[in-house]
């Protein structure tokens, strides 16, 4: 070990020397048998992580000294044990991105006490992200504070005082991407969740806001932390985090898609790429994709691979609650949000988990500016004793009510069935309102079969046949409910050859992009509920 | 490969069953047809092998993970 001393220290070469020296502690990280045991269970360094994560040498990092050095009886450095965190910026697609996370190899990435924090809740990455407004990537992988910080501190700290201000306030600002890649309690699970996506590993990582421990203390329950906090509970069933991948690769990856999409914060743009998918791709197969009898589900996925640019999608949320889908795609080249239902979950039927869904997706569109695309086939709010428990009431007139709150530019368009308050929050009222149908569209505030049996009771119930009276009574209301009948009472704008949603929608996403651009800056106060 | 439970991917009621039990299936093959709201709703077999068991009847009404049949390899 070199003599580095404390000041008066000797010359600028000495200085330079002692820099390398720290720099070179700083890469080290928890040293060889921590990294060793990361790299065993599967997982990578938080360095490692930002160079999966980034463009080939992109790397500025931000606080690189911080740590905790040890020195001898004359003061002299022996070794330095870096903080538990690294941050910096990079660039992702070739636009600045910041970017940090907890370095698990160094006490378990559990907070570090310092003048000032580098990252997670608060710290100098998310003053970066907020100052300079850039996106932010959050590489979570740390267990949070520890009750041992009480003894040194000799008191207890009140919830906030390192709280979450920043985390929120750049939720109105600029898009924040989370991947949880180790065991998240606390804190850490805090800071993912404030995100506008996040993403975990399946089988590897996990989430919870406290951990096996504390839950066998609190409730005598035995459960272990993948069966508590595992992708199946946090994604697919809790929604808590957005996505699941298989490997941390692939999450980097999904962030990459993620923020190709965003612009750099909510004053510029949405980004727009070059396409040679054709706008005037006219797929003949879109003509029979609606199934002839009512009964039967189509593939709205597949439908959507046909009329958006060829290999666009980026699907948000696909394992938990699937009566809708959320995706954000391209048409020409434009970013669109797409929420579409889908018939093959419930019939496409809203239930608690679809609407709180639907309101985040919505909600991320409006805040970068990015105009939404309905593709409706919605018989309703689900029913029945569950869906009336979930409070799925509550939640689907909270999409109506999110619905009526947002700014930017959508288009409905209506492929089957649109009823009810659930067909309600598939429109933007305080906008355009350009409602489109295919001429399969049907619509109303309940169905004409079952609506029928409730309206004309009396009548039906007087009759000789009661039954043959409830079906005269449908065959004679049935031509009303033809699509053609509402757009000659100009109820909805337009109806289109299905061959023909490509280019309208192409041209739609072209129209609403004349408005964003006069239309910039956050949503208000109330910016982002995640 | 062990026995595969074939699970409701939705709650509703049984409306049409497809197969018999002891009948060979093949991945992806419709087991039966579920009603929920109003929609048909196929419930595809999981992987191949033979239907061993049928734990529902049509007209019965099923909850959504709830266990429809069994396929083993």
């Amino acid at each position: 070990m070199n003599d580095h001393s404390p000041p008066p220290a000797g010359s600028m070469a000495d200085r330079l020397e002692e820099l390398e020296f720290r720099r070179a502690e700083a890469r080290k990280m928890g040293g060889e048998t921590s990294i060793e045991r990361q790299h065993s269970a599967g997982r990578l360094t938080v360095r490692e992580r930002i160079d999966a994560l980034a463009d080939a040498d992109s790397f500025t990092e931000l606080g690189g000294l911080a740590g905790t050095g040890s020195y001898d009886a004359q003061e002299r450095l022996q070794s330095v044990t870096p903080a538990p965190y690294v941050g910096g910026t990079v660039t992702i697609g070739g636009r600045k991105v910041v970017v940090g996370g907890e370095d698990f190899t160094v006490r378990g990435g559990t907070t570090f006490s310092a003048t000032r924090r580098k990252g997670g809740q608060g710290g100098l990455v998310e003053d970066f992200a907020y100052h300079y407004r850039l996106p932010l990537v959050n590489l979570v992988d740390g267990a949070g504070g520890t009750v041992g910080s009480i003894e040194k501190r000799r008191h207890t700290v009140f919830p906030g005082v390192h709280g979450f201000e920043r985390s929120v306030s750049l939720l109105g600002q600029s898009p924040v991407a989370s991947a949880v890649l180790g065991t998240a309690a606390g804190g850490p699970a805090g800071r993912a969740i404030l995100s506008h996506f996040s993403v975990m590993i399946r089988g590897s990582s996990q989430i919870f806001a406290a951990g096996p421990p504390v839950v066998k203390r609190s409730l005598g329950q035995q459960i272990d932390k993948e069966e508590l906090g595992g992708a199946k509970v946090a994604v697919d069933k809790a929604g808590t985090i957005h996505n699941a991948a298989d490997t941390e690769e692939e999450a980097f990856d999904q962030i990459r898609r993620f923020l190709s999409f965003m612009p750099q914060n909510v004053w510029e743009m949405p980004p727009v790429t070059a396409c040679d998918d054709p706008v005037e791709r006219c797929e003949e197969a879109l003509l029979n994709i609606v199934p002839e009898r009512r009964t039967q589900a189509f593939d709205m996925k597949k439908l959507i691979r046909l009329i958006a640019d060829r290999d666009s999608e980026f699907e948000i949320q696909p394992t938990h609650g699937k009566s809708v889908i959320t995706m954000l795609a391209r048409f020409n080249g434009r970013p669109a949000g797409i929420v579409g239902n889908n018939p093959m979950v419930y019939g496409g039927a809203m239930d608690d988990k679809s609407a709180r869904k639907q309101i985040r997706f919505m909600q991320l569109c409006d805040t970068f500016h990015i105009p939404l695309i309905f593709l409706v086939d919605v018989p309703g709010f689900m029913v029945g004793l569950r869906a009336e428990e979930n409070a799925t009431l509550l939640e689907g007139m909270r999409v109506v009510h999110a619905a009526a709150n947002i700014s930017v530019p959508t288009t409905t368009l209506v492929i089957r069935k649109c009823y009810g308050m659930a067909g309600m929050a598939t429109c933007n009222k305080n906008g355009v309102d350009y409602k489109l149908a295919w001429p399969t569209g049907e619509w109303g505030s309940l169905p004409i079969e079952g609506g029928v049996a409730a309206a004309f009771r009396r009548e039906i119930a007087a009759a000789d046949d009661p039954a043959a009276k409830e079906r005269e009574i449908e065959a004679r209301l049935r031509p009303f409910a033809s699509p053609f009948r509402t757009a000659e009472a100009f109820a909805v704008e337009d109806i289109i050859d299905p061959r023909e949603t490509r280019p309208v929608l192409c041209s739609l996403v072209e129209l609403a992009e004349l408005r964003i651009a006069h239309d910039l800056g956050p949503r208000g106060v109330f910016n982002f509920l995640p | 490969m062990a026995k595969q439970d074939i699970l409701a991917p939705v709650s509703g009621s049984v409306w049409k069953i497809e197969c018999e039990v002891g009948q060979q299936v093949a991945e992806g093959d419709v087991i039966m047809i579920l009603e929920s709201m109003k929609m048909e709703i196929p419930v595809e077999a999981p992987a191949a092998g033979k239907l061993t068991a049928l734990a529902v009847g049509e007209g019965d009404g099923v909850e959504e993970d709830g266990v429809l049949g069994a396929i083993e390899p």
